[in-house]
């Protein structure tokens, strides 16, 4: 699962963001609203006939593997970097 | 060419065996070769973690960069996820893929076959070159 998630962003003329979110400390915090959005999830997957445990399986499978994902986008003096750790 | 292979040729050279017994010989030589050719692939299999895409463009006289990092454990995850999507939505998205434009049968993509495909990928490189953009798709 990722640990630590990175976002910076240097706009022109202004000062640059730097932003570190510690992955599971925010998923502590936001325990109520993952609660609600995993069962949504399993009422839509009993609405369109899907394998609860498979969809969710796959789901979490999706979540683990976003661990070492980078996006570096420049466009002149305008960056955005996002990395997830 | 190896020496087996010119052993063969001389041999077809010399009369001794028939065009067809030499291109039999020929094909069970290469056979018998693939897996030691493989194995002194560059790269080696099972080390390539990540889809890289490199993009150096210019947008009206500005430089513009893309450099993006993608787990291949991810295209796998994505895959496993695909394959749960039902067969109704897979009805719609053909549909809507043909009114763009885009006659792609999605209900036909089976989830081995994009498995596959992610399998290889740390095969493929992908170069394009144009005056105002450069683009790389590699496997690292």
């Amino acid at each position: 699962m990722p640990q630590l998630v990175t976002v910076k962003v240097n706009r022109p003329d202004r000062r640059p963001i730097r932003v570190w979110v510690p992955v599971l400390p925010v998923v502590l915090v936001l325990f109520p609203v993952v609660v609600l959005v995993v069962l949504a999830a399993i009422v839509a997957c009993v609405v369109f006939r899907i394998g609860v445990v498979r969809a969710l399986g796959a789901a979490w499978r999706v979540i683990s593997a976003l661990r070492g994902a980078r996006f570096d986008i420049e466009q002149g003096r305008l960056a955005v970097f996002v990395a997830i750790r | 060419m190896t020496e087996q292979r010119r052993d063969i040729l001389d041999m077809l050279a010399a009369g001794k065996i028939t065009a067809e017994e030499a291109e039999q010989l020929i094909a069970a030589l290469e056979r018998d070769h693939a897996p030691a050719t493989a194995s002194h692939d560059v790269r080696p299999k099972g080390k390539v973690r990540y889809l890289r895409v490199m993009v150096d463009a210019t947008d009206n006289g500005e430089p513009s960069r893309v450099n993006v990092r993608v787990p291949l454990q991810l295209l796998r995850a994505g895959v496993r996820l695909a394959a749960l999507v039902p067969p109704q939505a897979l009805v719609k998205a053909n549909a809507s893929l043909s009114d763009s434009g885009v006659p792609i049968d999605l209900t036909q993509l089976k989830p081995e076959q994009l498995e596959a495909l992610v399998e290889h990928l740390d095969d493929m490189t992908v170069e394009v070159d144009s005056p105002d953009a450069t683009v790389r798709v590699f496997c690292e």
